[in-house]
């Protein structure tokens, strides 16, 4: 703690302060004068009283919010800080029978249960990292071509009333090739998430537990060709971190462990491809972990190169528990 | 200073922890507060995050009232997880940690690492 940080979080908590300050006093003044002497209030109630009494009451929490986090910061250490933030400024107090199995900064298991397999257990949930892109040019060529077309109808407009304003068509012309070139690429990116059918992961338990085997079986639709498809198993690094004013994360594969790799094969509608076959978690694995700012990441990718398609990757996240809760596990309840 | 009552510095899930902590040249009555901790953190190239399992802060009368002349022994059972780790982007790392606050305003801070499990420690 140097003599600059203890004058930086100085800075700061009286910034935040005198924001305080300032909300309650704007707060009260408002407040007070409509009700004590409605007849000079300057600000009637309406939506300019409202505006003016939401941004005080704003500055009052952010104000007070921030001062507390800046003292705490400095009157209190890392680990008082940590166990405020869980148990909260009042302890809560505990309720017996509420001990909870899930081992700590291990991330819950229930979102990857809660879909039954058909022959295994659990169907596991798809990760596919296109999403976003699809939804945020589905968005960009939505928005686009509804501009280009308020555009287009001012410029017919004035054409019809003899008009021409050229300045608008020169403008027209680009706006429009991005339009297009927007929606083709929406289009592409629609077909490609659609054309190579679903794929489908069951496996016979969750958690998984190290040094266990556990059958798997994977599902794949569609109509096409498969020129090679394999499933690996993997455990991925993951941390974020600040770089400037820019917040990056960094991911990192440290295991990997090639499940199953299938040569040419065809598929057709109704006839999906089954594959079944074994993971084995290593006895030495590290098991799942998630905080704030880091987590080491288990899952089982399925990679595939089809004919007339571009290759495709899907992620089944997993959970792999510490091997000291399998005991607490396989005991009778 | 900090002192595991153990043959070595490797604990396995569930196992009780058990640690010893005094204080020497410095005057009991100089103390405003202790707090003795057992505290996972990670470090690597993502930002630090700090995770405490077992934390006991002494102020007022419970300072006083305590002897310091005899180490403060102090036990904490382990829990499952997180398991000690080191990974190329992040380890995870598990320690002690013993903060004196002093009336000055010093404040004095011994820590005393250790591992939880087995994973990438040999024993």
């Amino acid at each position: 703690m140097s003599g600059w940080w203890f004058v930086g979080s100085l800075g700061e908590a009286l910034f935040f302060a005198s924001f305080f300050l300032v909300g309650v006093v704007c707060f009260t003044t408002i407040v007070a004068w409509q009700f004590l002497s409605p007849s000079t209030q300057v600000v009637r109630i309406g939506y300019g009283f409202w505006l003016l009494t939401t941004v005080s009451a704003a500055c009052i929490v952010l104000g007070a919010v921030g001062f507390w986090y800046r003292v705490l910061k400095v009157a209190t250490s890392d680990e008082h800080r940590e166990v405020i933030s869980q148990r909260g400024i009042v302890p809560r107090p505990k309720q017996p029978g509420t001990k909870s199995i899930l081992p700590p900064s291990v991330p819950p298991l229930a979102p990857f249960t809660d879909s039954p397999g058909a022959k295994l257990a659990f169907r596991l949930p798809c990760e596919w990292k296109g999403t976003g892109a699809l939804v945020a040019y589905g968005l960009f060529a939505m928005l686009w071509n509804a501009m280009m077309a308020v555009f287009c109808v001012f410029a017919i407009g004035g054409v019809l009333k003899g008009d021409i304003q050229y300045r608008l068509f020169a403008l027209l012309i680009p706006g429009i090739y991005i339009g297009l070139r927007s929606g083709q690429l929406f289009l592409k990116s629609y077909i490609q998430a659609i054309g190579i059918g679903s794929t489908t992961l069951e496996i016979e338990d969750l958690p998984l537990i190290p040094g266990q085997t556990y059958k798997l079986l994977l599902v794949q639709y569609g109509r096409l060709v498969v020129k090679k498809l394999s499933i690996r198993l993997v455990c991925e690094e993951e941390s974020t971190y600040h770089f400037g004013t820019d917040i990056r994360t960094e991911h990192q594969i440290v295991r990997q462990q090639i499940i199953l790799d299938q040569g040419r094969f065809r598929i057709d509608w109704g006839r999906p491809l089954e594959l079944e076959c074994e993971i084995s978690i290593p006895a030495d694995a590290m098991h799942s972990f998630q905080s704030l700012h880091n987590a080491i990441h288990w899952k089982i990718i399925v990679e595939g190169e089809a004919n007339r398609w571009p290759s495709y990757c899907r992620n089944f996240p997993v959970v792999v528990y510490p091997l000291a809760r399998t005991s607490q596990l396989n005991q009778p309840s | 200073m900090i002192r595991l009552i153990g043959l070595q510095p490797t604990y396995m899930p569930r196992e009780s922890l058990e640690f010893e902590y005094r204080v020497s040249n410095i005057n009991q009555s100089m103390i405003s507060a202790i707090e003795a901790s057992v505290v996972w953190l990670t470090e690597g190239k993502g930002t630090e995050d700090l995770g405490v399992h077992s934390f006991q802060r002494l102020t007022g009368n419970a300072l006083s009232a305590t002897d310091w002349t005899v180490p403060q022994r102090v036990v904490v059972p382990l829990p499952d997880s997180p398991l000690s780790y080191e990974g190329k982007l992040l380890k995870i790392s598990w320690c002690v940690r013993v903060r004196f606050y002093l009336n000055d305003g010093t404040e004095l801070v011994a820590q005393q690492p250790f591992y939880l499990g087995t994973l990438t420690k040999e024993v």
